[in-house]
């Protein structure tokens, strides 16, 4: 059986076919949930983020012009939902500010969603500021070129670079540390 | 191109690549042959850089391990958020219509605007003075009406003068009718008292003459034979 493709799924979702939204959900799921476990660091913030980011997605998907992939697309959303979930959550951190030495740790709750190779990695991505955060998790995780980075977060290809260089500064540490 | 241009080009480029750009290049995979080799030397020169790339290194190899666990069930039907169709005085063109038909009559008012259906004709005229046309209809009606009221009230006023004139008609038939009975009733009346009066008058003049007789017969009776004889 051949499996329809993303545009097809959209059309019949925009038609309100139920079923066909919700192939296309389970279809990208996985990824935006481990987008936001990775960004906010925990599991209950990863499913409200989630929650959020398909809501939005549903709405605006009229507005998808089949310019770039779904996927891009669908992630440029996550981003941006993501940011004002980090602001309605620390209204006073901007997004270049170091986060509270709190945020390291994995609770035993979310451990329970965070495997042991994870769990350093997750941890690890906790004490970069947002900004930062965002552009490792777009390089590593989503596999976007600097330019599709610079794209979906609203800013320059080399503002994406030099986050990076900061986020790996900032890494080189950590992981100094956890290595030790 | 010259040895001496080709190496003054990638002097050019060691000048201007930082380290943020040699190592988006490499990210990227898109060194080209003298920035590679610049990349490697600034590696072997630069320990903060080659501990960068290490580092880069390893968070690439961890993110290719990132165990993705299965997402926890949620309500994913709840992301479904199909707008109700709107009711028809929900829809999103009624106020600007509300707002359209009221300029509209407010505009209609403004400029006397009239639309009339006469005689299978629609007018619309813009102006709050009656056409002539119009005024012409109208005194026509009151034209009409005003001689439908006279026509009526000549009637009225005929037939009352018709029965007025037959009531004094008959009042003066009757009165004369009679008065002359009585005239004649008084004529007979007069004339049988005269006719009584001769009788009376007739019956005393022979009473008298009776008596005459009686007396002269009374008087000389001797004449009585002479006279028969």
């Amino acid at each position: 059986m051949f499996e329809k493709t993303d545009e097809q799924l959209i059309a019949k979702a925009l038609q309100g076919n139920k079923q066909a939204w919700l192939n296309l959900l389970k279809r990208y799921e996985k990824p935006i949930y481990h987008y936001g476990m990775r960004m906010t660091g925990k599991n209950e913030d990863a499913l409200d983020l989630m929650q959020e980011v398909f809501i939005s997605v549903f709405r605006n998907l009229a507005s998808y012009r089949n310019e770039g992939s779904f996927k891009s697309w669908l992630f440029r959303i996550a981003h941006f939902r993501c940011i004002e979930f980090y602001r309605r959550k620390k209204p006073t951190q901007g997004l270049d500010d170091t986060p509270e030495i709190e945020s390291d740790e994995i609770s035993a709750a979310d451990s329970i969603h965070t495997s042991q190779e994870n769990k350093q990695l997750v941890s690890a991505m906790q004490q970069l500021p947002m900004s930062q955060k965002a552009v490792v998790e777009l390089k590593f995780f989503g596999q976007f070129t600097f330019d599709e980075i610079a794209e979906q977060t609203g800013i320059s290809a080399n503002t994406a670079k030099s986050r990076l260089y900061g986020a790996l500064e900032k890494l080189k540490t950590l992981m100094e540390v956890d290595y030790a | 191109m010259p040895k001496h241009e080709s190496q003054l080009g990638d002097n050019l480029n060691k000048s201007r690549l930082s380290n943020e750009q040699l190592l988006g290049l490499w990210v990227e995979e898109q060194l080209s042959e003298s920035q590679q080799h610049e990349f490697e030397q600034r590696c072997l020169q630069d320990e903060g850089f080659a501990k960068q790339v290490e580092t880069y290194n390893i968070f690439a190899v961890q993110s290719e391990h990132y165990h993705s666990n299965e997402v926890p069930n949620w309500n994913r039907e709840s992301t479904f958020d199909m707008p109700q169709k709107a009711k028809w005085w929900q829809w999103q063109g009624l106020p600007t219509l509300s707002f359209a038909t009221s300029m509209l009559a407010i505009v209609m008012v403004l400029t006397g605007l009239q639309v009339r259906m006469e005689d299978g004709a629609m007018t619309i005229s813009f102006s709050d003075k009656q056409s002539t046309q119009e005024i012409d209809r109208l005194v026509d009606e009151r034209l009409a009406e005003f001689q439908q009221v006279q026509q009526l009230a000549l009637t009225e006023y005929t037939q009352a003068m018709s029965k007025q004139q037959m009531d004094t008609s008959t009042q003066l038939t009757q009165y004369l009718l009679g008065a002359s009975r009585k005239e004649r009733r008084e004529d007979f009346a007069e004339l049988i008292k005269y006719v009584n009066e001769q009788r009376g008058d007739d019956q005393l003049f022979y009473a008298r003459q009776l008596n005459k007789l009686q007396q002269d017969i009374y008087a000389k009776p001797d004449q009585i034979g002479t006279i028969n004889e």
